[in-house]
């Protein structure tokens, strides 16, 4: 063999190796920094790449600092979380797709409670964003403690006077010695905005200036005085301790506690015997339980594969062992799913918090879901101060309320500025400048 | 001479008292900055419940060392502590190398802008991590090096201000006499670099080294932008995955995320007290030429 003959072999075996070998599609999952998620996930990845011919690359990391770093290099992952706070933004900017153009012929969309599409649409009408878990709140209670006290466990029925009166008799002072005391309940702040769907207060989603319904005071009011009573434990103090709400309850600390429903943090760790009830209702009020929807999972816009992008959030949301039973999903038994994992929930009232909620789903109230992704930035850093100050009880909920027009003044300031600078969607941009053309013609501003 | 003794002696007790109470005032300081890091110790070694324990009880009737085992196991603890070792190696590496070197020439050399040039160089300084953050990323993204160790160990071959602003400090207190004796025996300006002035700053050396190994071993940010996959994490990131991990009870377990930040904060330690001396002088004296 010549030598040019020996270099031409050698070119060619360089271009071979180059063009051929595995070439399968690669779709990169910014999955939450778990390491146990991680584990599995990564276990499981190997059989969906074998079935499917795509490749999912995990990318584990929290907080948006990275992913908008990504994006402004055009190298976002694939798959990524976003949440109400963010989704319309990224949707009005292009970055993310509308799941609507995958998912064409598909039958996953089918397979959703309506609810779930409905969360992740937004002002366009744009699907942008698959809810991959839900859950709802509930009161979980000491079985025990209330057998001591001879008393009933509450039912689907009691009020929030009745959770008052019994706080009021499950709550023990402490000895001398600082020992041995118990509340009647906890709950925690971020709670309060579940129990304000059941007094009736009007709650509509996406809303884009700051309003406080008078039910919402009131119960702010009832708030504040479980703590001025003494039958709920300070909610300063708590902070300080850094002290996790199923200990609390495990500990006898508390008696009742409003937490997630179901939450498998509190369920492991708890030893003693416990159910729970629904959120109380509010007398003439017709019962609106929190059903949470946050955020899910979104497609990005520089996605190069949209096709196999959605076949891996696909089998993320359906398949994927961490996150099964999915409660987004209409045909598979949630309920069931879990009393078979946990069999300490059968009896215990998770069936019936559950299936209220799907019953009569009140939506998800917490304000940074309650407010629409452009405004509830500019809202949440003046009223958060202010909230955190009532529930420290430094200052009235009437301060709150006086405060409301003040913040509404600012909220339209800054959302002109944001509509006059930032580049979006024609569609996002009417519904921004019919919004400013109100709040100018409505008489609070 | 006696009388003389005698007279002295309340001058001496309110010396020693003022000492004494110097070091009482230092000791309670001390022992004010060690409580975070018993408490972290004491947790490590407890059960899950220890830590919410009223009162706290700060030594546990049994030493749970099993803790350490559990957050050895719990992330991939060995291949994060390789990781976090390159990229420390290299980084203390390159720092040495470049900020020594950048030092010693606005120190040593003159060259005109020298002045302005320093200035420039600690105004760097000013630039919050934010403001850089995202045009950086781009040029890594471009030059292919994000999911590299490239990222976080290359920068530091273009010196860091803060290093080279203390290490200036240190050669500017070398008397320049030594400079002048080298250079009349015929050393050249790097010879008398790495032979005079390098050995004479040891404890600048040592200081800088001791920032540059706890900034880098501790960096929580900069591998959080730059790596991607997994199995490159650093012992940060690997801490980080352990607290949103749900492992065992369920909940967060603050006994084994203890024991692992106790397992990462153990070769500081080791280097705070193998270089100690060497850095508290390099302080002082860095600190003590304009």
């Amino acid at each position: 063999m010549t030598p040019r003959a020996q270099w031409l072999a050698a070119a060619a075996l360089v271009l071979a190796s180059c063009g051929t070998g595995d070439r399968k599609t690669e779709v990169e999952y910014n999955c939450p920094a778990n390491a146990l998620e991680i584990e599995v996930l990564q276990r499981e990845i190997a059989r969906f790449e074998a079935d499917s011919g795509i490749r999912i690359r995990l990318n584990p990391f929290s907080g948006q600092d990275k992913l908008y770093a990504m994006m402004a290099a055009g190298k976002a992952p694939d798959i990524f979380y976003t949440n109400s706070t963010m989704r319309d933004r990224m949707a009005a900017e292009g970055r993310i797709l509308d799941l609507r153009t995958v998912s064409k012929g598909d039958s996953l969309p089918g397979r959703l409670w309506p609810h779930v599409i409905r969360n992740g649409t937004s002002a366009d009408g744009g699907w942008y964003s698959l809810g991959n878990w839900e859950f709802t709140c509930g009161v979980y209670y000491r079985k025990d403690l209330f057998r001591e006290a001879g008393l009933n466990p509450p039912d689907s029925s009691w009020t929030w006077d009745d959770m008052v009166s019994l706080a009021r008799k499950l709550t023990r002072p402490a000895r001398a010695d600082g020992r041995g005391g118990r509340y009647g309940i906890f709950i925690g702040s971020h709670f309060v905005e579940a129990l304000e769907l059941m007094t009736g207060a009007d709650l509509p989603g996406e809303m884009l200036t700051l309003r406080i319904p008078a039910e919402s005071a009131d119960l702010y009011r009832r708030y504040v005085a479980l703590m001025d009573e003494g039958i709920m434990p300070d909610l300063l103090r708590m902070q300080a301790m850094g002290m996790q709400p199923a200990q609390l309850l495990q500990n006898g600390k508390v008696a009742m506690l409003v937490e997630a429903v179901p939450n498998q943090s509190l369920i492991e760790a708890m030893t003693e015997p416990w159910g729970v009830a629904p959120l109380p209702r509010f007398p003439g009020k017709k019962p609106a339980y929190f059903r949470s929807a946050s955020g899910g999972l979104s497609l990005s816009a520089s996605t190069r594969d949209p096709g196999a992008a959605w076949k891996a959030l696909k089998w993320i949301v359906t398949e994927a062992s961490t996150y099964q039973p999915n409660p987004v999903l209409r045909d598979v038994d949630f309920t069931g799913g879990w009393e078979k994992r946990y069999p300490q929930l059968l009896g215990s009232g998770f069936r019936q918090v559950w299936d209220l909620s799907l019953e009569h789903n009140g939506g998800d109230p917490r304000f940074f879901v309650r407010f629409s992704s452009w405004t509830s930035g500019p809202i949440l850093e003046r009223l958060q101060p202010l909230l955190d100050q009532v529930w420290a009880r430094k200052k009235p909920v009437d301060s709150l309320l006086a405060a409301v027009p003040a913040i509404n003044s600012e909220v339209r300031r800054e959302l002109a500025a944001t509509s006059a600078t930032m580049t979006m969607k024609p569609e996002f941009r009417e519904k921004i400048e019919q919004a400013l053309k109100e709040m100018h013609d409505h008489s609070a501003f | 001479m006696r009388l003389n003794e005698r007279s002295q002696m309340p001058l001496l007790a309110g010396i020693t008292l003022r000492y004494a109470l110097t070091y009482a005032a230092l000791m309670l300081l001390g022992a004010l900055f060690l409580i975070p890091f018993l408490w972290m110790l004491s947790v490590s070694l407890q059960d899950a419940q220890g830590m919410f324990a009223l009162p706290f009880r700060w030594i546990p009737d049994r030493p749970r060392w099993e803790n350490y085992g559990t957050a050895l196991s719990a992330i991939p603890f060995g291949r994060y502590l390789f990781n976090t070792s390159v990229i420390t190696a290299s980084v203390l590496a390159l720092t040495l190398f470049s900020c020594t070197l950048v030092a010693y020439g606005f120190a040593r050399l003159r060259f005109p802008g020298r002045d302005m040039l320093f200035a420039v160089c600690i105004a760097t300084m000013m630039l919050p991590g934010q403001v850089t953050m995202i045009p950086l990323y781009m040029a890594y993204a471009r030059l292919g090096w994000v999911d590299t160790y490239l990222p976080l160990i290359v920068p530091s071959l273009f010196g860091s201000p803060f290093y080279i602003f203390l290490l200036r400090q240190f050669f500017l207190t070398i008397p320049r006499e030594y400079d002048e004796a080298a250079l009349l025996d015929g050393a050249g300006r790097l010879r008398i670099y790495w032979s005079i002035v390098l050995p004479l700053a040891r404890p600048a050396v040592a200081t800088v080294t001791l920032f540059c190994f706890i900034g880098t071993w501790n960096d929580f940010f900069g591998p959080l932008i730059y790596l991607n996959s997994p199995e490159k994490a650093t012992l940060t990131l690997g801490l980080n995955m352990l607290k949103s991990q749900v492992i065992g009870s369920g909940s967060v377990q603050w006994h084994i995320l203890m024991a692992a930040s106790v397992l990462v904060m153990l070769p500081n330690i080791i280097v705070f007290f193998i270089a100690q001396k060497q850095f508290i002088r390099g302080i002082q004296i860095g600190g003590l030429r304009g």
